[in-house]
């Protein structure tokens, strides 16, 4: 990274060779304040991982490590050989990993969508704080027991399940929502969506209440609807926080877990298995400590082009705000 | 100045995180048969009112030796042994569900054996027959004791229930779902197959019967393949069974039902089906938790699963847990040999909860006909086979019965599904 490709006007950080220079003219002295934090970083963070990319090209049983070299066998069998987890034998391909991409691609939307409706919405009726406070209740709910709370709801017996009452009730056969492998992704998706669209709220109207009144009326003034007052002022000046928000989104996302775990277990027939799940049924259940951490390995993989975009990102606002 | 004092703070600062990271990273000591701290945690899956019952013989042996015992419960039993194995804090003593697991973790160093405990395992297993004290062998090594139990070879009904009646051959009981699909209101099978264990031993029950006992161990020894012809047979007569015609629910529902729930669907006060098959732990947990209404023998019975092949007879498709120690200190020692006393055994068949494979419980121990016909079917079994999804090593018995489900759904994917489950059997049975 040269100082070169940062665009003009984001710079915020020192260039390297002045950063060097700052350490040599006396910046060391703010290494033993820095030196608990990155002691723990290197400990609990740096540490694992080093361990667990090695462990990722190790046979092992159990969690002990370093039985067996293998080097990428664990990486081939997973991308290539184990259909639980990328099964590419049929259109459209399925497994862990293609899960996982269906839940990146409805999760996000369906959140920001439904968030940023309820915001912008909430702004406008008297009852606000009741309106909000009853979106934003699930957000104080475990995903454990959003689990268990929905999985009743789509109980496939109609006298226990509320979804499958209603079904019944407009003279529909019952639908075993979490026991079609068709279906029982998006039942998932659409609880947890329901448990988090709360929180997209709360940080988006946060946001437009803070958008000044002024440039609002002054829009009215000239003449502009509604309509044109979100789509021209309020949405791009939120395209900030929906950004944060859709980052914080895509992580989770990636790391899903408690809810699968809950919900279905990764069935039925595993077609509901998400990539932590794998990584847990593989050293837990199975224990394959060596390649269960390969399955961790691709998870980082995943995650770490985000995590790049979010930090550049943090510098360039440093400025802009 | 101040750079003297910084440099003394950060030296004592980086002290200090040095000796918590070390402290840390050490732990895990066990030594030989060491004296007891006088508590012993007990970890197991049980929860409910199994976990009441053990817990009867569990407050029993703390009256008779002062011990006191921590029980804890873990539905999600591998894995939690597994991560507190790796964490140095392994649970004193186990209930282990599947016997496969019991050579693992002995080959791995983390069992302690009967003899290292000092106990002296010709004694113990003298209460045992051959069936049970081959579960708890390991090259040798007597690991552990059977703790209970169970028949999974058998069929609930409820008496009651005109619509049902008991059947003898695999070709009635066809017949008799053929008829119940078209004549009842509601269907003739309930399943919980979310839980995918049901399946399993629906399958084994039906194995055992076509393709014979000696073929059932080879199969889940890893001797013969999964793409034997046998395999196929079987999941096709399953299918033949269990199907959207003759399941409540159809397939669907069934993939949607947990165990319990499954119960449910027979025994609660609404039926939507008429018959269950699952194990003898059925009884209890249908009177205890599903619905305390039901009078056994009246409206909740059960009769063998039946004959499929006449020269195969009636193989006993059978379950147990076993007590094995982690932990080598006299305190387990005592609570290991209690267990695996008839003492221990008749107070927990007692509770209705179990059937103990320990000789010296008495038919007369058992408080209801349900576990006492449960008992009797396991002690007079002519032949028996061990439930083999459990015998399975490592991922397999999870994956076979996802495989299972994906079957039930699909039968025409069994080609593929088979070919793919031997590749990874062959590398599991490879160790």
């Amino acid at each position: 990274m040269s100082s070169g490709t940062v665009a003009p006007g984001t710079v915020v950080a020192k260039p390297p060779g002045r950063r060097l220079a700052a350490l040599r003219e006396g910046g060391w002295q703010a290494l033993p304040f820095l030196a608990p934090a990155l002691i723990l970083v290197f400990f609990f963070l740096i540490v694992p991982v080093i361990w667990t990319v090695l462990l990722s090209v190790n046979k092992t049983r159990g969690l002990n490590f370093g039985t067996e070299w293998v080097g990428l066998d664990n990486y081939e069998r997973l991308l290539t050989r184990d259909s639980r987890f990328l099964n590419r034998d049929e259109f459209p391909w399925s497994g862990a990993l293609v899960n996982n991409i269906r839940w990146l691609i409805v999760y996000p939307i369906l959140c920001l969508l439904l968030g940023l409706i309820t915001a912008v919405l909430a702004t406008r009726v008297r009852y606000e704080a009741a309106f909000k406070a009853i979106i934003f209740v699930p957000m104080a709910i475990s995903a454990t027991a959003v689990g268990v709370i929905w999985l009743l709801v789509y109980s496939p017996d109609p006298d226990i399940g509320v979804v499958n009452a209603l079904v019944a009730g407009a003279g529909g056969e019952p639908v075993s929502w979490l026991g079609r492998a068709d279906l029982a992704n998006y039942a998932i998706i659409l609880a947890y969506v329901w448990a988090s669209t709360g929180f997209v709220m709360v940080v988006l109207s946060a946001a437009l209440k803070g958008i000044s009144q002024e440039v609002i009326e002054a829009a009215r003034t000239d003449g502009a609807t509604e309509w044109d007052i979100f789509r021209r002022i309020q949405f791009p000046l939120l395209s900030l926080p929906i950004a944060v928000v859709a980052v914080w989104m895509i992580i989770n996302v990636i790391k899903v877990f408690d809810i699968v775990y809950i919900m279905t277990k990764g069935g039925p027939g595993g077609a509901t298995r998400v990539i932590a799940y794998s990584y847990y049924v593989e050293t837990f259940e199975n224990g394959l400590g060596g390649y269960g951490a390969s399955v961790a390995v691709v998870m980082l993989v995943l995650i770490i082009p985000v995590m790049i975009w979010q930090i550049r990102r943090f510098r360039s606002e440093a400025v802009v705000s | 100045m101040i750079r003297r004092y910084a440099l003394a703070f950060g030296a004592v600062v980086l002290a200090l995180s040095l000796a918590i990271a070390a402290a840390a990273c050490g732990g895990s000591d066990d030594g030989g048969s060491e004296e007891g701290t006088g508590t012993v945690s007990v970890l197991s899956l049980w929860g409910g009112s199994e976990q009441e019952a053990f817990q009867k013989v569990l407050t029993q042996f703390t009256k008779e030796t002062g011990i006191k015992t921590k029980y804890e419960s873990a539905r999600d039993f591998l894995p939690v042994v597994r991560s507190r194995l790796a964490a140095g804090n392994p649970p004193m003593v186990a209930i282990i569900p599947r016997p496969g697991i019991v050579a693992d973790l002995a080959n791995q160093g983390s069992l302690v054996s009967l003899e290292e405990l000092g106990l002296d395992p010709e004694k113990i297993n003298a209460n045992y027959s051959d069936a049970w004290t081959n579960l708890t062998t390991v090259d040798g090594t007597v690991y552990g004791v059977v703790a209970k139990a169970n028949s999974k070879s058998v069929i609930w009904y409820s008496p009651a229930d005109k619509a049902v009646k008991t059947t003898q051959t695999w070709d009635e009981l066809q017949s008799l779902t053929d008829d119940l699909a078209t004549s009842s209101p509601i269907k003739p099978w309930s399943l919980g197959a979310k839980d995918s264990w049901t399946l399993t031993d629906w399958f084994e029950n039906v194995y055992a019967r076509t393709a014979g006992p000696d073929k059932y161990n080879q199969l889940f020894t890893g001797e013969i393949p999964f793409t034997d012809p046998t395999v196929k047979n079987a999941l096709e007569m399953m299918s033949k069974m269990l199907n959207d015609k003759t399941v409540a629910g159809g397939i669907d529902g069934a993939l949607g039902t947990g165990f319990v729930d499954g119960i449910g669907k027979v025994f609660s006060a609404n039926p939507s089906a008429h018959m269950y098959m699952e194990g003898g732990f059925v009884g209890g947990i249908t009177l205890a938790d599903v619905n305390p209404n039901v009078k056994p023998g009246e409206s909740i019975d059960f009769y063998p699963f039946v004959t499929i092949d006449e020269a195969q007879g009636q193989p006993l498709v059978g379950g147990g847990d076993i007590t094995a120690a982690f932990v080598n200190n006299t305190d387990v020692a005592k609570l290991v040999e209690y267990l695996a006393s008839p003492e221990a055994g008749t107070i927990w068949v007692s509770t209705g909860a179990i059937v103990s494979p320990n000789k010296g419980v008495t038919p007369d121990a058992y408080p209801n006909e349900l576990v006492k016909k449960e008992a009797e079917q396991i002690t007079s079994a002519e032949t028996f086979v061990f439930d083999g999804s459990d015998l399975l090593p490592g991922a397999l018995g999870e994956d076979w019965g996802t495989l299972l489900q994906t079957v039930l759904k699909d039968p025409s994917k069994v080609d593929s599904q088979l070919e793919t489950f031997q590749q990874q059997a062959q590398d599991a049975f490879a160790g």
